[in-house]
């Protein structure tokens, strides 16, 4: 007989979202989070897409500590000196107010104190080892030499599976599998964010940019987040690039998209409260491990559930949407002929069903053209060259659009028939 | 023989981390609002050494604090890194009292367990000061004292521990029960283990009241408190040079700092 019905691994929206879901439904289980008080070791950005909450907390829009809503959703392709960006503002967001702008050391303690309130028992400040197997099922977690037994593990340990790799349920990272994100807090006034952004009350601008500037041909993204009285800032930069690149730190990139003169003025007089850098996971169907086996289940980002297309970068909803995915399945395996490999495969279909799957099934091989000199580099440039054409008076005859977008392909640096091939690429994958 | 278990009791205090306390400049009073709350660090030397000896030994430690339930995750997290058991003295009547009705609360305490081996406490908390409580508990319960210690071992009824004091290091050895006070930073406290939590999380914390240690509510508190903090002055702020190094320069620096004796460059 197990001490536990359940044991997740992980306190983010996965770990507490399985954990409240087994919690509520009556099984006794134990959260396990390396960092005390939750929340305090995560660096997500982030706006929390959180229809899925609303399964486990049906209330969560009125209580769950966010700091604004997304009103206005930005992208833009940043070169030396311009920002030739696309806007979307739109009261359509009022009506169903589901991305949020989140502090994560606030939303984790909380959603934590949610699942404990639910009934589960909460170890923070604890690291677990591994999973413990007998005769190829699991059996619980070793933690110091000591193992504590449940029916079920699941491992929600986020972006840096550590657990999961060491108990060999999943293959090591890959360079190729991961980027490094950098983010600074920075702190303003709820007025000032406001007039900087073109907000009011509880609105938010949340903006992904391409850094097309920077040198070396290093290729990274940024990302700007309005929170109540701060802004989160950062970028995201390609760990194939930082390793082929001594000359690349992740520091002076993100001084470099701060100091860029498209945001400087929307950061200007703020001081850094938070300095912090993290794995993120690339995200794609090619990265996601076996999701369960006998007596396991993996889920959120450890399982490699995120998405990225270069316009949006999302994370928490996957993570959410997979945890409870988890606990129906150990609950419903419960319910039937208890733990085993067969039982938990519903965990699979479940995915399947939802948009987590279908999400990376659909965008398959999307990273081969977020990265890669077409959006980094020739889009930028070739952007830039014809809004100069249409909105710089020069004092010269005027050039049709037509004509200044074949003059940008010339200017983009790479070549028109690769640009066209590889345009057509990205738009089928995006 | 059959030895019984020794009863080894630690206090630990929760106190404002002391990296976020400042004194206001205006009111000249302490600012604890920005600080978080931490087991003060010699308190966690202390529970390093009870537990020391409880590998060692056949021991149960018990660890124990005056303060509000707040304190209760702090019992909860020694108790994780292997204390067998909590005790929270709480009470409404104790708020404000200085060492002097603290000491006599917690012996209070200790002399209703009645079978009190050793017990363990910090050199001094980081936010008083004072060093005064774990000497005081030893006078109230009228027991040996071997304090600013590093290194505690016991035997056959006896505590050696060795004393840091300015000019060296002394051993004494002292007949139980005796109260011992661990310097900060004597040992390597460990951490909690996943086990250990849940143990404890199931056991839960034992609290107690005044009324539970039979100690009468005007014998604590403000009123019952000798100590009157006249003011507090924060130190002389001291402006530091600031010179910006640029890389090239560093062997320029290196040299200066030999020359003004800072460091000083050893031949290999």
């Amino acid at each position: 007989m197990s001490e536990f019905d359940a044991i997740v691994v992980g306190g983010g929206p996965a770990g507490s979202s399985a954990a409240m879901r087994l919690a509520s439904a009556g099984h006794n289980v134990l959260l396990v989070e390396k960092a005390d008080p939750p929340g305090s070791k995560n660096v997500s950005g982030g706006v929390l897409w959180g229809n899925d909450l609303e399964a486990v907390i049906p209330d969560w829009q009125k209580t769950a500590p966010v700091e604004r809503y997304v009103k206005a959703k930005g992208v833009g392709f940043l070169t030396k000196d311009s920002n030739i960006g696309l806007e979307f503002r739109s009261s359509l967001f009022d009506k169903n107010r589901a991305g949020h702008m989140v502090l994560r050391a606030k939303l984790d303690q909380w959603l934590v104190k949610k699942a404990k309130d639910m009934g589960a028992m909460v170890a923070s400040g604890i690291t677990v080892d591994r999973v413990a197997f007998d005769k190829g099922k699991a059996i619980g977690v070793e933690q110091d030499g000591d193992l504590i037994t449940s029916d079920c593990v699941i491992l929600a340990e986020g972006a840096n599976p550590r657990v999961a790799i060491d108990s060999g349920l999943r293959e090591p990272l890959n360079d190729k599998d991961v980027a490094i994100g950098v983010k600074e807090v920075i702190k303003l006034s709820e007025k000032t964010v406001n007039e900087r952004f073109n907000l009011r009350d509880k609105e938010g601008f949340a903006g992904e940019y391409v850094l097309g500037f920077l040198p070396d041909q290093v290729e990274a993204g940024g990302f700007l987040y309005t929170n109540k009285e701060t802004i989160s800032a950062g970028v995201v930069i390609s760990m194939k690039h930082l390793r082929e690149n001594d000359r690349t730190y992740s520091f002076d990139i993100i001084e470099q998209f701060l100091e860029h003169p498209a945001i400087a003025p929307l950061v200007d007089g703020g001081s850094v409260e938070e300095y912090s850098a993290h794995m993120v996971q690339e995200g794609g169907i090619e990265r996601v491990p076996k999701l369960f086996g006998n007596g396991y289940m993996i889920a959120g980002d450890a399982a490699g559930f995120s998405f990225s297309n270069g316009l949006v970068l999302q994370g928490m909803n996957y993570a959410i949407a997979s945890g409870i995915a988890a606990a129906d399945t150990l609950i419903e395996a419960k319910k039937g002929n208890g733990v085993s490999e067969e039982s938990l495969a519903g965990y699979r279909k479940r995915l399947l069903d939802s948009y987590v799957l279908k999400d990376l099934y659909n965008f398959r091989g999307i990273d081969e053209v977020t990265w890669g000199k077409l959006p980094h580099r020739a889009i930028p440039n070739a952007l830039e060259h014809i809004m100069k054409g249409l909105f710089i008076e020069q004092g010269v005859p005027k050039k049709h659009l037509y004509q200044l977008m074949t003059e940008a392909l010339g200017e983009s640096g790479i070549r028109t028939s690769d640009a066209v091939l590889e345009g057509y690429r990205m738009l089928r994958r995006m | 023989m059959i030895e019984l278990a020794l009863h080894l009791v630690v206090l630990i205090k929760v106190v404002p981390d002391g990296k976020e306390v400042f004194v206001d400049p205006v009111t000249f009073t302490l600012n604890r609002s920005m600080a978080t709350n931490i087991i003060n660090p010699a308190d966690e030397n202390a529970l390093e050494a009870a537990l020391q000896i409880k590998d060692q030994t056949d021991a149960k430690v018990t660890v124990m604090t005056m303060a509000p339930p707040f304190a209760e995750p702090f019992l909860m997290e020694c108790m994780s890194r292997g204390a067998d058991e909590a005790v929270l003295i709480s009470d409404r009547a104790v708020a404000g009292s200085d060492t002097y009705p603290t000491s006599l609360t917690v012996a209070a305490a200790i002399k209703k367990m009645g079978d009190v081996d050793i017990v363990f406490a910090g050199e001094k908390t980081s936010d008083s000061s004072t060093g005064h409580v774990g000497p005081g508990v030893a006078e109230f319960i009228g027991a040996e004292l071997a304090s600013y210690s590093r290194k505690v071992t016991y035997e056959n009824g006896y505590v050696t521990a060795e004393r840091e004091l300015e000019n060296g290091i002394e051993e004494v050895r002292i007949p139980t029960p005796a109260v011992v006070t661990i310097l900060t930073d004597s040992n390597d406290p460990r951490r909690a283990t996943l086990r250990k939590k849940i143990d404890a999380m199931k056991r839960g914390i034992i609290t107690w009241s005044l009324a539970d240690i039979n100690i009468p509510a005007d014998w604590v508190g403000l009123r019952s408190s000798p100590t009157v903090v006249k003011k507090m002055l924060p130190f002389p702020r001291k402006d530091r040079k600031g010179e910006k190094i640029e890389k090239e320069k560093i062997p320029e620096l290196i040299d200066n700092l030999v020359k003004s004796g800072v460091i000083r460059v050893e031949a290999e």
